[in-house]
């Protein structure tokens, strides 16, 4: 009984938006629509608050010199460089030149180069995966293996073959994989939030 | 500075599979063989030299587009399918890491629905997609959108709970114009649009498209455009017809903007050299260095396969 409020209320919301899925009754859609501008609203205030607590903590970070304070500085120079772009008097928000600017010339390159690293993280990754785990490694690294020689872009009859056998790839061994992921995903999604409304014990802990 | 410098050393010598782990010592830190650090930045620079010197690598041995255009047929297929000055949903949640992969396929996919009369409303579920929205749509009005062909929807909180909400009411109450008036007339959710162009990244994508409007709204088609990692996750809804259809591999996107491209693509003036697919070389020089890596940690396990590594007999002895 430690947690009936929290349990009840997800039972209550749950079984609305559940009947309002299978049920056409303008009351009940009333009520669903209420509850989901309520979590939207929810969401929204919960970043915010996000938003503020990141703030705070580097903030206090900076002022009593603890853990990184540069990195604390270039994160709150950062923060304040876009709050300034998008809320300046006459701004025209996340459209604004300078938002898009600071957006395209200098956020998009910086993530996308932290992706790119990803060539050499990963093969130095692969490295210490054999290290630690050879046998499993070894099946990952050997399908990786297979993947990437079926998708070099090469042209001729030799492409075209290899581009035939990586489609026949994804459709039927990875595909068979994915939905068998899927489907089991699914299925104990639809057995926790059974048990979640049935107050099935232990499920709201 | 020493501490740093043992703890880099150290674990760089992480043991190979064939060897048991060497006891640590406290003396001298170990060397690294020579010529390791040249030969990363000889493959690296391989690798920057071709990304460079590279336009135009077409050829009949070196091809970037997939030959298998099947995923193009089903797309323009079903961009075929739309009636006349169709209404399109363009549900953006690209994240700035993997934008680069599809950018030129999505730009092609606004070129080719422009052309056949579509007007494009955009929709953001993640503050990611919301910043590069904003940033295509400006480029549409900058490209000579004809007036009213242009929504932007904005950003809704709430992920899973704010699509749900869509499908019932899309437009926000402040917007206006020619194709908000238009959605208006139609109900308002998104039952008004004729087909939804989602493109995924690496946090919201098709898939939650899939699973929280395919069943509210199920005439309404589904197309997607994602990096080529969401491939292996989208593939079984297009198999099961949830998606209608899928671009998701560099090829496949190189493909499509190969073919779009051949019917005249209208780029903006200064964007011909930076949007255009990734070079056929520069991919083939990091895929064959990525193999060979591959391969040599592969053969080079081979004798330790048999063998548990120190980890497993722990992890097997238990606690």
């Amino acid at each position: 009984m430690r947690r009936s409020l929290p349990a009840a209320l997800i039972v209550a919301f749950g079984i609305v938006l559940l009947l309002d899925f299978v049920l056409v009754n303008p009351t009940l859609a009333g009520l669903a629509d209420a509850l989901l501008e309520l979590v939207v609203l929810l969401a929204a205030a919960a970043a915010l608050a996000g938003a503020f607590v990141l703030v705070l903590r580097h903030w206090t970070d900076l002022v009593e010199r603890r853990r990184d304070p540069t990195g604390s500085l270039v994160l709150l120079g950062g923060f304040a460089a876009m709050l300034l772009a998008g809320f300046y008097p006459g701004s025209s928000g996340a459209s604004d030149p300078a938002v898009r600017w600071l957006v395209a010339a200098l956020l998009a390159p910086l993530v996308a180069s932290l992706f790119a690293m990803l060539f050499v993280f990963l093969l130095a990754a692969a490295r210490r995966g054999l290290a630690v785990r050879t046998r499993q490694a070894s099946v990952m690294l050997a399908a990786a293996l297979v993947v990437v020689a079926l998708l070099l872009p090469i042209g001729g009859a030799a492409g075209t073959w290899l581009a035939a056998v990586a489609t026949w790839t994804m459709d039927v061994p990875i595909g068979a994989v994915f939905r068998g992921l899927l489907i089991g995903v699914a299925v104990v999604t639809a057995v926790h939030a059974s048990r979640v409304l049935l107050a099935v014990d232990g499920a709201d802990d | 500075m020493a501490p740093m410098t043992e703890r880099i050393e150290s674990s760089a010598e992480l043991p190979t599979a064939d060897q048991p782990p060497a006891p640590r010592t406290r003396g001298r830190p170990r060397r690294r063989p020579r010529g390791i650090g040249l030969g990363w930045l000889a493959l690296l620079a391989l690798l920057a030299a071709a990304m460079i010197g590279a336009p135009g690598d077409r050829s009949a041995a070196l091809t970037l587009p997939n030959p298998d255009g099947g995923a193009v047929i089903r797309l323009r297929a079903e961009f075929g399918r739309l009636p006349d000055l169709p209404f399109v949903l363009v549900g953006m949640d690209a994240d700035l890491g993997t934008y680069p992969e599809i950018r030129p396929a999505i730009r092609a996919a606004f070129d080719d629905l422009m052309r056949r009369g579509a007007s494009l409303a955009f929709v953001s579920l993640t503050a990611e997609g919301r910043a590069i929205a904003a940033a295509e749509v400006e480029r549409l009005h900058a490209m000579g959108a004809r007036d009213g062909a242009l929504l932007d929807i904005g950003y809704v909180a709430g992920v899973e709970a704010g699509l749900v909400r869509l499908v019932g009411t899309a437009l926000p109450a402040s917007a206006t114009g020619q194709l908000a008036d238009a959605v208006r007339r139609r109900g308002g959710g998104l039952a008004a649009f004729d087909l939804a162009l989602l493109v995924g990244g690496s946090d919201v994508g098709p898939r939650t498209w899939i699973e929280q409007v395919a069943p509210r709204l199920p005439d309404l088609p589904l197309v997607a455009i994602a990096p080529t990692f969401a491939q292996p996750e989208l593939s079984p809804y297009l198999r099961s017809g949830q998606l209608t259809a899928l671009l998701a591999t560099v090829r496949d996107a190189a493909a499509y903007v190969e073919v779009v491209s051949g019917e005249g693509l209208t780029p903006l003036p200064d964007e011909p050299q930076r949007d255009q697919s990734p070079s056929a070389l520069a991919m083939l020089v990091g895929m064959v260095v990525a193999l060979l890596v591959l391969a040599r940690l592969l053969f080079g396990a081979i004798p330790a396969i048999g063998r548990r590594s120190p980890h497993e007999a722990n992890d097997e002895e238990g606690p």
